[in-house]
C-alpha cells in the first residue's frame, strides 16, 4: 500500500500543497489533471526522482521518503518512453537486468518472456529509433515491469497513441492490473480514467480536490472546475444486446440506448457529452433519436447558460443556453424530453 | 529550374571570396614546394622527429586531461551551482588570451620556483624543456574546445532518459557510462579531436615553455627565421599533411565507435 502524508514541494513558481494519497494493493488510481497541474511532479517524487519538501511518502509500511531511487522498486513509465536511443530494443529491456549484473543466460530469458508478455518479440533485434508509438510504449512497459516494481507509475501512457492502439494498450493495462499489478496512472484524459479507474484523484494546481470512485467523482463533483473539467457527466454502464439488427446497451435501471453501428460486449460505458443533448417540450419528431421522457431535477446556472438535470430512468445532465430555458419554460418538476443522436454516444469497452 | 536571387548570388560572392581566402595560400605553399625538396623534407631526421613529437604528446595532453575535462563537462551541463557562469568564463579564458601571455603565465607556475615544477622536480622531471611541459602548454590552450564541446553534447542527452535509468536501478555512475556518454558521444569525439587540432598547432605557449624539444611549429619557425620561406615550406606541408591524416583517421575512428554504440547496446556488465 502506498501513502502520501502531507507532501508538498515548491517547484519555481508552481507548488504541490498538502497532497494526501493512499492506494491499496493491486488498485488502478487515475490521476486525473491538465498539463501543469502537478501530476507528472507528484510521480517523480513517488519514484524518487524529486524529493518533497515535506511530508512523507509510506510504501508497505516502510518510510520511503528519502530512500535512493534504486533501492524503492518504484516503475515508472514516461509520457515521452524515454527509450534509449542507443541501444536496441532487447538492450533497452535487459538494461535493468545488467546494471544489476545478472547472467547472460537470465537475461535472455528473462527479456523473451517479457517481450513475448508485451507482444514485442518481432523486434527484440531491432534498433528504436524506426518503432512506432505504440511499440515504444510496450519496450518501455516491458522494460520497466522486468524490475517487477511494487508499484507502477504511468505518465500518459495513451496520450500518444492512435485509437486502435489505445484499445490494446488499455486492455494491456487493465490485464496486467489483474493480475495484482498496481498502478497509478496521470491522466489529462476523463475517458482513460472511466474507462481504467477502480479510484480517481482530481488534481488542479498542486492538489488533490476531489478523489473517490468514478461514479462518486463524475456524478457528483464537489466542486465546478471538476465538474467542468470531467466535462462529461452522462456515463452509463450498459450491457450491450442486438435488436432488430441494431445494437442496444440497457442500464441497471432498464433505460434503453439505440447505437450506432455493431457493437457488442458486456458492461460496457456509454458517454454522452452534455452539450450533445437537446431538450424539448414534445417528442421529437425524428425517430432516429433517442428519446426519453423525464422530469427536471435541477436547474442551475452555469458558465455560458444553465445546467439542467433531468431524471429519465438515469440521470442525464444537460447543458443549455439562458435564453432556451425562456423559450422553453423550463422550471423544476416539469416534464420533458431528452434526446440525442446514437452517433454522439462514445462506446467504451469494460472487459 | 528555380533562378538565385540578386541576395543569393551576392551571398554565393562573398563566400566564395572567403573560402578562396583560407584555400589560396595553403594551395600557394603546395604549389610552390617542389617534388625534390619535399621528398628531400621527408627523409630529413628532424623533420620525422618533430612531427612525431607534436602528434604524440598533443594526442596524451588531450587523452589524459580528458579524463577530467569530460565529468567537469558533464557537471557544466546538468548541475546548478552558485559560481556557473564565472566558471564558464574561466573556461573560455585561454581562448582570448595572447597565448604567448599563456605560455608566461604556465612558465611561472611549471618552473622549478613554481608549485607544479617544485613538485614534479621532486619526481626528477624538469617540466621546461621537456615533451610533458609541451603537452601542458599544449592542454593549457585548447582544453575550451573539448569542455565547450562535450558539455553541449551532454547538455543535447534528455534528462528523461537518465532519470529513467536511475529508475530501472542504475547507479549514478553507471548512467554516466552507459547513457551520457554514449549519447554524448559524437560531441566528445568532435571536441577530442578539435582539442587534439588545437594543442598540435599551438606555437606561441610552447615556445615559452620548451624550444627544444622542438615541435613542429617551431622548427618551422626556426627554419624560416635562420634560413627562409623557402626551406621553412616543404617542412610545412609535410606537417599539414600528417596532420590531415591524422585527423581524418581520428574521425574515422570516432565514428566507428558510435556505430559500435548503437549495434551493441553498450554493454554494462
Amino acid at each position: 500500500m502506498l501513502r502520501l502524508i502531507n507532501i508538498s514541494r515548491q517547484l519555481g513558481d508552481f507548488a504541490l500543497k498538502d497532497i494526501n494519497l493512499e492506494v491499496s494493493d493491486g488498485e488502478y488510481y487515475v490521476l486525473l489533471g491538465r498539463s501543469g497541474s502537478g501530476k507528472t511532479q507528484l510521480l517523480e517524487l513517488i519514484a524518487g526522482l524529486e524529493h518533497p519538501d515535506t511530508g512523507r511518502i509510506i510504501l508497505d509500511n516502510e518510510d520511503i521518503t528519502m530512500q535512493r531511487i534504486q533501492d524503492r522498486k518504484v516503475g515508472i513509465v514516461f509520457q515521452d518512453y524515454a527509450v534509449f536511443p542507443h541501444m536496441t530494443v532487447f538492450g533497452n529491456i535487459a538494461y535493468p537486468l545488467r546494471v544489476r549484473r545478472e547472467g547472460k543466460k537470465a537475461i535472455t530469458e528473462k527479456v523473451e518472456k517479457a517481450a513475448t508478455a508485451m507482444n514485442i518479440k518481432y523486434i527484440l533485434e531491432r534498433n528504436t529509433e524506426k518503432l512506432s508509438g505504440g511499440e515504444l510504449q510496450r519496450v518501455a512497459l516491458a522494460r520497466t515491469l522486468i524490475t517487477s516494481p511494487r508499484l507502477l507509475l504511468l505518465d500518459e501512457p495513451l496520450s500518444s497513441l492512435d485509437t486502435s492502439l489505445k484499445d490494446d494498450l488499455k486492455r494491456l493495462l487493465r490485464n496486467l492490473n489483474k493480475a495484482g499489478q498496481t498502478i497509478i496512472h496521470v491522466t489529462h484524459d476523463y475517458g482513460d480514467a472511466i474507462s481504467l479507474a477502480k479510484r480517481v484523484g482530481v488534481i488542479h494546481n498542486g492538489k488533490i480536490i476531489q478523489e473517490g470512485s468514478v461514479d462518486d467523482v463524475f456524478k457528483n463533483p464537489s466542486n465546478r472546475f471538476v465538474a467542468r473539467y470531467a466535462g462529461i457527466r452522462n456515463f452509463f454502464r450498459v450491457d450491450i444486446s442486438r435488436e432488430n439488427g441494431l445494437s442496444v446497451g440497457l442500464t441497471e435501471n432498464k433505460v434503453k440506448f439505440r447505437l450506432n453501428g455493431v457493437i457488442a460486449g458486456s458492461d460496457t460505458l456509454l458517454l454522452i457529452k452534455s452539450d450533445s443533448i437537446a431538450i424539448s417540450n414534445d417528442m421529437p419528431s425524428n425517430t432516429e433519436l433517442n428519446a426519453l421522457k423525464g422530469k427536471i431535477t435541477e436547474l442551475i446556472p452555469s458558465e455560458f447558460g444553465m445546467e439542467v438535470t433531468v431524471e429519465a430512468g438515469e440521470l442525464f445532465y444537460i447543458n443549455i443556453l439562458a435564453s432556451d430555458i425562456a423559450e422553453l419554460n423550463l422550471v423544476e418538476n416539469k416534464e420533458v424530453w431528452v434526446s440525442f443522436p446514437a452517433k454522439e454516444i462514445v462506446v467504451i469497452n469494460g472487459n | 529550374m528555380s533562378r538565385n536571387s540578386l541576395f543569393t548570388w551576392i551571398v554565393m560572392i562573398l563566400s566564395s571570396l572567403v573560402l578562396l581566402f583560407i584555400i589560396a595560400p595553403l594551395a600557394g605553399m603546395f604549389i610552390h614546394t617542389g617534388g625534390a625538396e619535399f621528398l628531400e623534407t621527408i627523409k630529413d631526421k628532424e623533420v620525422h622527429q618533430s612531427v612525431w613529437l607534436t602528434l604524440w604528446v598533443s594526442f596524451i595532453a588531450t587523452f589524459i586531461f580528458s579524463i577530467g575535462a569530460i565529468p567537469f563537462a558533464w557537471l557544466l551541463a546538468r548541475k546548478k551551482f552558485p559560481v556557473k557562469n564565472f566558471v564558464q568564463g574561466i573556461i573560455d579564458l585561454p581562448i582570448v588570451l595572447p597565448h604567448t601571455a599563456a605560455g608566461i603565465a604556465l612558465l611561472g607556475f611549471i618552473s622549478r620556483d613554481g608549485f607544479l615544477g617544485k613538485s614534479a622536480s621532486l619526481l626528477g622531471i624538469n617540466l621546461v624543456n621537456h615533451p610533458s611541459g609541451i603537452a601542458l602548454a599544449m592542454a593549457f590552450v585548447s582544453l575550451p574546445f573539448l569542455i565547450n564541446a562535450s558539455r553541449d553534447g551532454f547538455a543535447a542527452v534528455p534528462e528523461r532518459l537518465e532519470k529513467a535509468a536511475l529508475n530501472l536501478g542504475a547507479s549514478h555512475t553507471k548512467v554516466f557510462f552507459t547513457i551520457s556518454l554514449p549519447l554524448a558521444w559524437r560531441s566528445i569525439t568532435t571536441g577530442f579531436v578539435m582539442m587534439f587540432a588545437r594543442g598540435m598547432s599551438e606555437f606561441g605557449a610552447v615556445v615559452i615553455i620548451a624550444y627544444h624539444p622542438m615541435i613542429a611549429p617551431v622548427l618551422i619557425y626556426e627554419r624560416f627565421s635562420s634560413y627562409g620561406l623557402n626551406y621553412a615550406r616543404p617542412a610545412s606541408v609535410f606537417f599539414i599533411l600528417i596532420a590531415l591524416l591524422f585527423l581524418i583517421a581520428l574521425r574515422f575512428l570516432s565514428l566507428k565507435r558510435k556505430e559500435k554504440f548503437i549495434n551493441t547496446d553498450a554493454q554494462t556488465d
